[in-house]
């Protein structure tokens, strides 16, 4: 009898916590849950949208397409290029600037407002403007002429495009992470550096053995936000390229790619989804490889 | 990340709430129920071109009162906002449809074929027939062409006189040393080129070679190569053609007008462009010159395309029928705009006689239209990419063909 009403009575909080957990259930469920497994259906078919839809089904046949789709390898190339590069570089970057923003300097409020401006711009207004410094007669090109080092064609030149758009998203992208490192900063233990002091550790070497080693499970946490918003870079390549990946595939990224075969081309679709469905098993392993790299060393 | 996606999902809701409160309330549909109300999409244009286009439909609202056209400009990404709209179910009834992407769209189903709605009084005859024939497959009409233009070489006549030239080149070896003439260091070109396959597609096949058979790219071929080669030659051997980005314009028609080329094969858009920016410049057209003796030109076409879920589809047809009709058609090219696909209109207006339109009239018979089954947007990409190395001296152009035919290829299988 008791256990009856206490399960009754747990069942009854299990049901007013899933009322109270609806509405995200609802949105996660339309929004998030249902396509992905639409695009795994997807995926196994050949998909025609336009004229009444026609799906066919084919098996892993999308899949096999991809082996010999040089499109495609040139993409994830063009990706896996752009994430060696560019996370290292925006995690050092996001590092060096908390570091240097937590040191105490006059005016620090100031910058930390300054250097968080670019994440806060849209990237599409960002990469028009960036689009125009870069133009031949623009302003980056005028500065390396003025010091002079030699100038690019940085959109139209196949060996420069995708390295412009590193440079950008860097430079954007670094301060965002640099604020989740300036929080972790503030949590650091004064103590850990006074005893360092004591033991007459240098500044640089406070920062290698006590500022790094600490801020570790927040390093992991912004290299897999990195990866991941890398491996979809889309829209500063779209803008840059007009929607092409041009000048000769250097700007072409794996999301781009799946774009245009989801939207460009016609019948398409299914093997869009198939691509979609490698990169998201591509992400999962990087950040698998990641987490397993960074648990190896443990923090004390 | 998050942000964007909470911003999202945020202005999803707000999306949902807001057509959940618009369709609660439907005010005065009754009103105009007797009125047809169907919706025309196409790109911009310049504003004048638009005015036109106002112009013609308020005409036709005129002569049928009963249909009430609505104008739905898409300016960026035409064909992937059409192609959406119409998976969609959401795209216009009637709408712009460009040759080149004709037969892609056709294999689908998507467009309504036009055969039964024509009456003897349309009179399809009077119709260029490349022009038509463009819109057909199967046998069967999708789409009637509005206006079209073919290439024609546009030369600066003080140039010329200055060379000590007569007149425009009849031939393609009088180009070549035309161009010898006219040309000035890396200042000014002999010829302005666009190394791209719509603008030479016709000289690819001049030799007797194919660029597409059977859905499969195979312009990898001694014929094909052999009829490009003058191109390249021009720019590589004789440095008496370039294209504009090298001398830092933005098309040929700008290059033509700044007076860093001496000609240019343009088409009839060229015309008003002179006209607004570089009116100063002195200039006649001529046809293009000839490729081993015979004439060839590309042509380029927009038709109208019905959409086959149109819910209105005689009003459509009836817009159509307006739209491409002697009368239409006769408003919408009276400016010069873009040249009428109607023989009569043509001649009524009288463009083959205009010492400008003229040569382009005249390229209509014998033109190439642009326009090689559902794979050529393919074959275009892979074509271009590799075409500009070989022109920018890179590689040889045998080599960038083989490998674009072999990538066009495999690009079509993965869409097959």
């Amino acid at each position: 009898m008791v256990k009856g009403n206490s399960s009754k009575k747990s069942r009854r909080e299990a049901g007013q916590g899933y009322l109270f957990m609806a509405p995200v259930l609802i949105i996660l469920g339309i929004f998030v849950i249902a396509p992905i497994l639409c695009a795994i259906y997807l995926s196994f078919h050949k998909v025609e949208l336009l004229g009444g839809t026609h799906l066919e089904f084919r098996g892993l046949d999308n899949f096999l397409k991809i082996t010999f789709d040089d499109r495609a390898h040139i993409a994830l190339k063009n990706t896996v290029l752009y994430v060696v590069i560019v996370v290292p570089l925006q995690t050092l970057l996001a590092l060096v600037l908390a570091a240097s923003l937590n040191a105490g300097m006059k005016g620090q409020k100031f910058f930390r407002i300054v250097y968080f401006l670019p994440t806060l711009t849209s990237s599409a207004v960002l990469t028009l403007i960036f689009m125009w410094m870069y133009n031949q007669n623009g302003l980056i090109n005028h500065i390396l002429h003025m010091l002079h080092l030699p100038t690019y064609n940085w959109i139209g030149d196949p060996s420069v495009a995708l390295l412009a758009i590193m440079i950008m998203n860097i430079w954007a992208t670094a301060p965002f992470f640099m604020v989740i490192y300036l929080a972790a900063l503030q949590d650091i233990p004064d103590s850990h550096y006074e005893a360092a002091e004591l033991d007459g550790a240098t500044g640089l070497q406070k920062f290698w053995h006590i500022t790094v080693p600490n801020l570790r499970p927040v390093t992991s946490f912004v290299v897999i936000m990195g990866l991941i918003g890398t491996f979809q870079l889309f829209d500063q390549s779209y803008i840059f390229s007009g929607g092409s990946g041009g000048p000769n595939n250097s700007t072409l990224t794996v999301v781009l790619l799946i774009y245009q075969y989801a939207f460009k081309s016609l019948g398409t679709m299914g093997y869009a989804t198939a691509l979609a469905f490698m990169l998201a098993i591509i992400i999962l392993i990087a950040t698998l490889l990641q987490r397993k790299f960074s648990k190896e060393e443990s923090l004390y | 990340m998050k942000l964007k996606k909470y911003v999202s999902t945020a202005g999803l809701t707000a999306l949902l709430a807001t057509s959940l409160l618009a369709g609660c309330s439907h005010p005065g549909e009754s009103e105009n129920s007797s009125k047809t109300v169907i919706t025309l999409s196409g790109w911009g244009g310049n504003p004048v071109e638009k005015k036109l286009l106002e112009g013609v439909l308020d005409d036709f609202e005129k002569s049928h009162p009963n249909i009430d056209v609505k104008f739905n400009q898409i300016s960026d990404q035409y064909m992937d906002v059409l192609k959406t709209r119409l998976i969609g179910g959401t795209a216009a009834d009637v709408f712009y449809l460009d040759a080149f992407e004709a037969p892609g769209l056709i294999e689908t189903g998507a467009i309504e074929p036009l055969d039964k709605y024509v009456t003897d009084d349309f009179d399809v005859d009077d119709f260029e027939k490349p022009m038509l024939d463009a819109f057909k497959d199967n046998g069967k009409i999708y789409g009637f062409p509005k206006d079209y233009s073919t290439l024609a070489l546009f030369y600066n006549k003080k140039m010329f006189r200055e060379a000590g030239i007569g007149g425009p080149p009849k031939t393609w070896e009088e180009l070549e040393r035309d161009a010898k003439k006219l040309t000035k260091g890396n200042k000014v070109y002999g010829l302005g080129v666009m190394p791209q396959i719509e603008r030479l597609y016709y000289m690819a096949e001049s030799e007797g070679g194919q660029v597409i058979t059977n859905d499969r790219a195979t312009f990898a071929e001694d014929r094909v190569s052999r009829a490009l080669q003058p191109i390249l030659d021009m720019h590589l051997k004789d440095k008496t053609a370039a294209q504009a980005s090298e001398v830092g314009s933005g098309s040929g028609g700008e290059m033509f007008g700044q007076g860093r080329a001496a000609m240019v094969m343009e088409g009839n858009w060229n015309i008003p462009f002179m006209k607004d920016t570089f009116p100063q410049i002195e200039y006649g057209t001529a046809e293009l010159p000839t490729v081993n003796g015979k004439k060839g030109t590309m042509s380029f076409t927009v038709g109208y395309a019905m959409n086959a879920e149109s819910k209105h589809k005689k009003a459509s047809w009836e817009l159509i029928k307006y739209l491409t009709g002697k009368e239409g058609m006769k408003t919408w090219t009276s400016k010069g705009f873009a040249l009428p696909t109607r023989k009569s209109v043509a001649e009524e207006l009288g463009y083959d006689k205009d010492p400008l339109r003229g040569p382009l009239v005249k390229g209509a018979e014998y033109a190439t239209v642009w326009q090689d089954g559902p794979m050529l947007p393919i074959v275009m990409n892979n074509f271009n990419n590799q075409f500009l190395s070989a022109y920018l001296g890179e590689r040889p152009l045998k080599k960038a063909l083989k490998d674009a035919q072999k990538q066009a290829n495999k690009e079509i299988k993965v869409a097959e």
